[in-house]
């Protein structure tokens, strides 16, 4: 399978922290890849890298070929119509009602009139299980739980129908039958619109049921890389011991 | 004497790490205003966005200006009078004002006090975009933050401010005018005359010239403020405060940079 993401010799720092030196992934077309690695370790700084939210410091990110630290403007525009990012607490604008967090790539994007902001909303809500009540549409984000904000976000960035889409750790704070929700939706989604996913999440069962790899993030690269199965038989010490949340000796 | 270079490199060290971020501030502010003029004024121009913020931030301010102004144009009145009775000249009282109150004291009390309400409430309100990844969320959906959340803040500040002055400036008259009247038996209508019969188009230019660069000064730091606030809530109280700090010693020195431009004109 063809990569459409490539991250190839990335480094990246933040004052003297190093996050990635020689950091090496690739996303391959219509994958689900989930990214897994201690917290603060840097894997949303991946993800953003990956969306053109932040510059590698050395090596090269690129998207279906092109550097996306060398697109210009309009060429990032174009870049995050294609790659979606769902952020961990959801990110949706408190000031907007659900109907225009949903219509808000559509109404930037598109020429398209009220009417059919409303109904494709609608049928993004509809998609990640939300078509239930009309009335979520004209609610405030603030009137949601935490579950219904992380689906009306993956609502969001479904709505201009991208080629991938990025979730940072989608499962965050949510109670057991949310996240099996969440894994659910991701699963429909690849399976549905055929988009290309990467997962960020420290939450091993999902990762085991949505991914077809897994990259884990260790020492400021990524040197497993492998399929759920792969990662449940491992005899990698530092993978077996992060995944059943092993405490190495003097940690 | 190695106490002593040890410590005169210390002061050396904070003296020059001061400096380095004063100017980083400095070098920040004034990439924010050139993105923000770059990317903002094109089309669409966001005049919607433009014309809510404007009545966020200016008509909600009006009560505060409304107060502030009405009170300084009291309290300055009132001090030239006692110093100008001294000298037999109260009816002069509306010349000895009015240079004072157009030129200096309304835009500048009004950029202190509004301003920072103006500015603290942007800090806020972007801070907290920023802690919850708003900004980046508006960024991943292909729309410009800069554009979106900046350039309508950085055009109502700007405009905002100076009506606001205008208005300030009506209610100093009329506060001063009660005062020159009631307390120094000065007539109210002579205390106009003499009052307007000092000042120059230009006093009026400088006057609001000066709440044009407040205004903008006021914009350009909140929002600075705002986007560069660290991580975690308590970050957004530090912006905020330091937004206050940063505003006030901004506005009095540009004032007396404006002052040093404008006198000479008027």
């Amino acid at each position: 399978m063809a990569a459409v993401i490539e991250l190839q010799g990335v480094g990246k720092s933040f004052g003297d922290h190093t996050v990635y030196q020689d950091m090496h992934l690739a996303v391959e077309e219509g994958e689900t890849l989930t990214v897994i690695g201690g917290s603060g370790q840097g894997k949303s700084v991946c993800m953003k890298m990956m969306i053109g939210l932040l510059f590698a410091d050395e090596g090269e990110v690129r998207f279906r070929g092109a550097e996306v630290s060398e697109l210009d403007h309009e060429g990032l525009r174009a870049l995050r119509q294609k790659v979606a990012m769902v952020f961990q607490g959801g990110a949706l604008f408190d000031s907007m009602n659900i109907r225009d967090n949903v219509g808000y790539a559509l109404i930037e994007h598109t020429s398209m009139a009220d009417e059919a902001i409303t109904a494709r909303a609608w049928e993004c809500l509809d998609m990640v299980g939300l078509g239930q009540d009309r009335g979520l549409l004209e609610r405030m984000p603030v009137s949601l739980s935490g579950g219904m904000r992380k689906r009306v976000a993956i609502a969001r960035s479904i709505a201009l129908q991208p080629e991938i889409i990025l979730y940072d750790e989608p499962t965050t704070g949510l109670d057991p039958s949310n996240i099996r929700r969440i894994g659910s939706m991701i699963l429909k989604l690849q399976k549905e619109l055929g988009v290309t996913s990467v997962v960020v999440t420290h939450d091993m069962p999902t990762a085991f049921r949505v991914s077809n790899r897994i990259a884990m993030l260790y020492e400021r690269h990524f040197p497993f890389v492998d399929t759920p199965e792969g990662f449940k038989h491992t005899e990698v010490p530092e993978v077996r011991n992060f995944i059943q949340g092993r405490v190495r000796d003097g940690a | 004497m190695s106490n002593f270079t040890e410590s005169a490199k210390n002061v050396l060290a904070s003296v020059g790490g001061v400096l380095t971020s004063g100017f980083g501030w400095v070098g920040g502010i004034c990439r924010l205003l050139w993105d923000a003029t770059i990317r903002g004024a094109r089309r669409p121009f966001g005049i919607h966005d433009i014309f809510y913020h404007m009545v966020s931030l200016g008509v909600r301010s009006l009560p505060l200006a409304t107060v502030m102004s009405l009170f300084v144009g009291m309290v300055l009145t009132w001090q030239f009078g006692e110093a100008l009775i001294g000298f037999g000249a109260k009816n002069a009282i509306g010349y000895a004002s009015s240079l004072a109150l157009v030129r200096e004291l309304v835009p500048v009390i009004l950029a202190l006090t509004v301003g920072a309400k103006m500015a603290t409430g942007m800090t806020a309100e972007l801070g907290s975009m920023k802690v919850s990844e708003q900004i980046d969320a508006i960024a991943s959906l292909g729309a410009d933050p800069i554009k979106k959340l900046i350039w309508p803040r950085l055009v109502a500040a700007t405009w905002s401010l100076p009506i606001l002055a205008v208005w300030g400036n009506v209610l100093a008259l009329a506060s001063g005018a009660v005062i020159a009247d009631v307390v120094f038996d000065v007539p109210a209508d002579y205390f106009y005359e003499t009052y307007v019969d000092e000042l120059w188009p230009s006093d009026y230019l400088s006057g609001l010239g000066k709440s044009v660069v407040f205004g903008l000064l006021v914009g350009l730091i909140g929002c600075y403020q705002g986007l560069t606030t660290k991580y975690g809530t308590e970050a957004v109280g530090i912006s905020t405060t330091n937004t206050v700090v940063a505003t006030s010693v901004s506005i009095l020195s540009m004032d007396f940079i404006l002052t040093t431009i404008f006198l000479p004109v008027s």
